[in-house]
């Protein structure tokens, strides 16, 4: 093997313990949780049919299907339950429990791998059917879904773990999924910070206030924020370096420390200011998951891993 | 395992070319519309940039083509399907949508659309969004036809809808510091009967 090749193996491929999948799991088992609760009086007239809701899922679906056919959709699932004679809101419903339950189930960590492809596809079902009132958050979820679906599940802290004896694999296969979320941040991070930096309104602090006081983003009342404005032009290039930035400072152990706090609080303050909540909570779990536990010295929690691993096995 | 690696390094490359290709061209696509820091020349070069971009990952292709087709399934199915322009290169302002209620008996109500939480509201304000960003004026009036049959169906003894569709102008921190607050604009106004009468769309 070519001394690069070996380079970008070893970079890809680094014996990982399973730290960062138990983070992702129970992460994203408190997202699914909370998304799923708090759309909970709202999901079938957001995602119900013609003449049924707010906006018609079967237009989002037909425009879905010039794109492609098999790109996953709640209409698959209601013609499913229209051959056995379930109407289209016990199916919505269903859908939502079911998407609850897997939420649940992955917090817990039972039946890992069978919850996280169901809440992939419910939750990718959902975004792509409401492809009208979905956001952001959507977005981050479905990436987020996939990776740990992909992942080797179960980790350690799971059910699955402790009850069913279920063990997941090579511990450079951990390290590659990881190494995948942590490149694919990066990316997210920079694209964000590249395309913010090219507006003038960042740079002089004015794209903060209309952030701020734009509908129904308004949490904090404008008098309020309006003492505030020397702060706004500082806050406004500190968020564009912060994030173009992230590339090159996440890597390093001395600066990664730092970096990981401050784009964890800006996500923080977004969601208390902006109540983007949801929003805010999967970016903090995808950035805790991917470099959180590389703040303990790698080493140390591989080879606990391992012990653990040959205890219970 | 080693046959395993070059196969996780072979989706590994491609996923990646993917994702920095549709964070490119989505790049190049927000210089395209501007405004930006960058001088005007660079708009048609941005243009032509991310047109050459969509055709390299078969985005110029006809939509029923297979390659397209199992693409476009791939991007969504992993969620890198559009790039991570948040907020950028600028905040847009918002928009409104009011219905003007018309009963038979000559009373008026107005009415916006509702949602019973506050997640549901982010959503319903993505929606606004999409309506008044839209291109295609049909699909506009499609839309706002669809919301405005929500509204209907809880007012079934309505005569006809009017729906007011306005964006909101945000103040700047010196306006706001003059006593200045966000102004309503109109921007479309569509007239809905219940017999299904031709839409008349009216533009500002």
């Amino acid at each position: 093997m070519q001394p690069l090749g070996k380079r970008l193996f070893e970079f890809l491929f680094p014996a990982e313990s399973d730290n960062w999948l138990g983070v992702l799991r129970l992460g994203l088992g408190l997202q699914v949780t909370l998304y799923s609760l708090s759309l909970r009086n709202d999901w079938n007239y957001l995602l119900a049919g013609t003449g049924q809701g707010l906006i018609s899922r079967d237009l989002a679906e037909a425009l879905l299907s010039v794109e492609s056919h098999f790109i996953p959709r709640l209409g698959w699932l209601v013609a499913l339950g229209a051959h056995v004679g379930l109407r289209e809101e016990t199916i919505l419903s269903v859908g939502w429990i079911c998407l609850f339950g897997a939420g649940c189930s992955l917090l817990l960590g039972l039946f890992c791998r069978v919850s996280a492809i169901l809440a992939w596809f419910l939750h990718l079902c959902a975004a792509k059917s409401g492809g009208f009132v979905s956001y952001g958050v959507d977005n981050f979820m479905t990436i987020a879904l996939f990776y740990l679906m992909l992942s080797p599940l179960p980790d350690r802290y799971s059910l699955d773990w402790r009850l069913r004896k279920s063990r997941s694999k090579d511990p450079q296969l951990l390290g590659f999924w990881r190494r995948v979320l942590q490149l694919h941040l990066c990316l997210i991070y920079f694209f964000s910070g590249l395309t913010k930096c090219l507006g003038s309104g960042w740079w002089d602090g004015s794209n903060v206030w209309r952030a701020l006081i734009r509908p129904p983003f308004g949490v904090i009342d404008p008098e309020i924020l309006v003492r505030w404005k020397y702060v706004f032009p500082i806050a406004g290039v500190f968020i564009c370096l912060l994030e173009t930035a992230y590339p090159l400072f996440i890597w390093s152990r001395s600066t990664r420390k730092i970096w990981l706090i401050c784009i964890c609080a800006m996500h923080a303050g977004i969601g208390l200011a902006m109540g983007m909540y949801l929003f805010a909570l999967i970016m903090i779990i995808l950035n805790l998951a991917a470099f959180g536990p590389g703040l303990i010295p790698a080493g140390s929690s591989l080879s606990r891993y391992r012990r653990t691993e040959t205890a219970i096995g | 395992m080693l046959r395993q690696k070059y196969f996780y390094l072979a989706w590994f490359g491609l996923h990646f070319l993917l994702i920095i290709t549709f964070s490119c061209r989505d790049t190049l696509g927000l210089i395209a519309q501007g405004p930006t820091i960058f001088p005007p020349s660079f708009k048609r070069f941005s243009q032509k940039a991310e047109t050459a971009v969509s055709a390299a990952v078969g985005q110029r292709l006809a939509a029923s083509n297979p390659v397209r087709q199992a693409l476009a399934t791939y991007l969504h199915i992993a969620g890198i399907e559009a790039g991570y322009g948040y907020f950028a290169p600028n905040v847009p302002g918002s928009y409104k949508l009011v219905f003007e209620l018309r009963y038979p008996d000559g009373r008026m109500e107005y009415e916006l659309p509702r949602v019973s939480s506050a997640a549901a509201g982010l959503r319903l304000a993505g929606l606004l969004d999409q309506i008044g960003r839209s291109r295609y004026n049909a699909l506009r009036e499609h839309l706002v036809k669809i919301v405005a049959q929500s509204i209907w169906s809880e007012h079934p003894e309505v005569k006809t809808i009017r729906a007011v569709f306005g964006s909101i102008r945000l103040p700047s921190v010196s306006e706001f510091e003059q006593g200045k607050r966000e102004s309503y604009q109109f921007l479309y106004g569509y007239d809905f009967s219940l017999r299904e009468e031709p839409v008349i769309p009216e533009r500002r």
